[in-house]
Order: C-alpha cells, then sequence, then structure tokens
C-alpha cells in the first residue's frame, strides 16, 4: 500500500536552524519538507498556498511572532497542525500555545530526538508535550492552568475586619481615620492592631506595613 | 555527562549524519555553515554588548542558541541562553565573561568537529584559529 508522505512546513528565522531541520527530516521517507518560511507573515503565507499537514513553528521570529502567528493560524482553519519548536519555554506559554491550537511541543536540543515521533503522534491526532504523546490533554490544561495561576493571597491568620486594617495602616491612616471610615471606636482598632501584631510577629506600624508589602498581603491593586 | 559530550552531543550528531548518510559532504558542510555563521554572530554579540545594544544582543544570542541546540552544541547553546538573558532582562553585567566563555566552547566544536569530520569542516578563515 502506497503511503502518503507527511507535508511538513519550517517556520523559524535563522537560516542554518532550517537546514538543520530539513536534513534531520529528509532522514525519514515518510516525511517531505515542502517548505520554509523565514518569518511569521510568510509562514502564513506559505501555509495557506501550500496547505501542509505540519508546520513547525519557532515561537520567537520577527515580524509576527510566533504566537500570533499561531492564532492566525488555527482561525484561517487550514487543517494544518502546528507543532512548536522552541529553545526555552515556561509553562505559560505551553499553556497558551495549547490554547491557541498548537499540537505539539519540542524542543530544539530534542528535535533529532523526537522530531519525527512527533510529527507522526500529531497526525494520529495525538498532541506531544515533554518528549512523548499527551495521554490525557484535559488533565495537562488543568495542571497547567493550575501551575501558572497566582498562588492564593496569604492571611497568616488574620480576620477579614483585620486584613482591612492592616490594608489602611500601609495607606497611612492613622486610628482615628480607620475608627471613623468602620464606624468602630479607636479603642476597637487598638485591639484589632494588638491581634494583628501578635499574629504576625511585629512590633509597630512601619514593620507592619513592610510585613504586609512583603508577603502579600495587599488587596491587588485595580488593573493588576 | 562527558565533557565532550556537552562540547557536542554524540546522539545529535550521529543520528544526523544517518539522516545525511547519502551526502557525507552535505553533511560536512551543514556543520562548516553553522561554524562559520556561530563565529560571526558571536562577533555581532561582542559588538552589541560594547554598543549596549540589548535587543541585538538579545536576537542575535537567539539565533546562536538556535543553532547550537539544533546541531547538539550543548555549551554553546547554554552560553547563548545566558546571553539572551541578559539582553531581554537590560541586565549586560559578566556579559563579557560569558562571551570569553562562549568563544572557548565554540572553540571546542571546532576541534571536536574537525577530529571527527577533518579539517575541511573548518570554515576558511577559522582554520589558522
Amino acid at each position: 500500500m502506497a503511503t502518503t508522505p507527511i507535508r511538513v512546513l519550517i517556520a523559524d528565522d535563522h537560516p542554518v536552524v532550517r537546514v538543520g531541520l530539513r536534513n534531520m527530516l529528509q532522514g525519514d521517507s515518510f516525511i517531505k519538507v515542502v517548505g520554509e518560511a523565514r518569518d511569521g507573515v510568510e509562514a502564513l503565507d506559505l501555509a495557506r498556498r501550500l496547505r501542509p499537514d505540519i508546520l513547525l513553528l519557532d515561537l520567537a521570529m520577527p515580524i509576527v511572532a510566533g504566537m500570533e502567528a499561531l492564532r492566525e493560524m488555527t482561525s484561517a482553519n487550514l487543517n494544518t497542525r502546528t507543532i512548536v519548536l522552541t529553545g526555552l519555554i515556561d509553562n505559560r506559554q505551553i499553556l497558551e500555545a495549547l490554547q491557541l491550537g498548537a499540537h505539539g511541543i519540542v524542543l530544539k536540543d530534542a528535535a533529532v530526538e523526537h522530531l519525527s515521533q512527533c510529527i507522526r503522534a500529531v497526525m494520529q491526532g495525538q498532541y506531544w508535550l515533554e518528549g512523548r504523546p499527551v495521554q490525557n490533554l484535559v488533565q495537562v490544561l488543568r495542571d497547567l492552568t493550575v501551575q501558572t495561576t497566582a498562588p492564593p493571597r496569604k492571611t497568616f491568620g488574620l480576620t477579614a475586619r483585620e486584613l482591612e486594617v492592616v490594608t489602611l495602616i500601609t495607606e497611612g491612616c492613622t486610628n482615628k481615620d480607620i475608627a471613623k471610615q468602620f464606624g468602630i471606636s479607636e479603642e476597637t482598632v487598638k485591639r484589632h492592631l494588638t491581634n494583628i501584631f501578635n499574629k504576625l510577629g511585629v512590633g509597630n506600624r512601619l514593620e507592619l506595613a513592610l510585613f504586609a508589602l512583603n508577603h502579600n498581603l495587599l488587596p491587588p491593586t485595580e488593573g493588576n | 555527562m562527558p565533557e565532550n559530550e556537552n562540547t557536542l552531543a554524540s546522539q545529535v550528531f550521529d543520528q544526523l549524519r544517518q539522516a545525511m548518510a547519502s551526502d557525507a559532504a552535505a553533511f560536512t558542510e551543514l556543520y562548516r555553515d553553522y561554524l562559520a555563521d556561530a563565529w560571526r554572530l558571536l562577533g555581532m554579540l561582542r559588538e552589541a554588548v560594547q554598543q549596549q545594544q540589548l535587543e541585538e544582543l538579545r536576537a542575535k544570542a537567539h539565533h546562536l542558541k538556535g543553532s547550537s541546540m539544533v546541531l547538539g552544541a550543548r555549551a554553546v547553546a547554554q552560553c547563548a541562553t545566558s546571553l539572551e538573558e541578559m539582553g531581554r532582562q537590560a541586565d549586560v553585567q559578566g556579559a563579557v565573561a560569558m562571551l570569553e566563555r562562549t568563544h572557548q566552547a565554540l572553540q571546542h566544536v571546532q576541534s571536536e568537529l574537525a577530529d571527527r569530520l577533518g579539517a575541511g569542516v573548518v570554515p576558511a578563515d577559522k582554520s589558522a584559529a
């Protein structure tokens, strides 16, 4: 039975990388390199014209960066599956690439070892990460989402009202200001402060403000 | 990991050689082109550090990192990664020392390749280096 080779488009702005990848893939008779692109615009143009099965896409390219090219590739609905080829990538970028439609991620220093396998796996409908096919993409996405979400704000055992007092202290409010804002007596504010000092192990308002800043005790500001 | 394995990864070199078995001259040419390009990039990186051109430093270091990774020159790739980060962080403290390390790493790759492929792999303007 005749087998049609997998048609691959390489997109990387560095010619030595493109030549290296092309030669690497030429050793595989089931893969055919049908084109090479030097930037994101050319990658999109060649993908539209050549309709490759696979686009090997570098993330750091001029004119249109890899992530943007990936977004446009997905929205163009070309039936081309994209494999991100990169030097380094963190979990946030992996998550973004997968959400934008990438089917695989291969590190450049592992290209010789994994690229052919990855291309085959992706053509069979699998996803590829960290040198192997992904068994459960939903779980991977869930794990990456958890890993890339900011840790919850620590409270160090402070009550909601005590946290509000801390916020006002860091804004320079006096006990009288705080009492007025919350509609409570200055004596109650002092009791809150004593409790706060004891819980955090600080001795005065300045130490409290520094502790709050250093330990992410303050609520996020608007726009962050 | 043996020292020369960090200089030039055998798995990468051997698999590439196997993939290009039908054209040994092209294989040598691939590495000669890599060396010529890497020396050229190293010169541009020196210039970028001297001129404090941070975006140029980041971009050229990224190129050197990519080609070195694909062709198995691990130590050069590690140095280039550091230089790329210096450019990105706009902090070139230590860049001169890192450029020197990159030079040495590249010299080792060139020697290793000359041992494996013969003197023909060394770019013409580097054959006396």
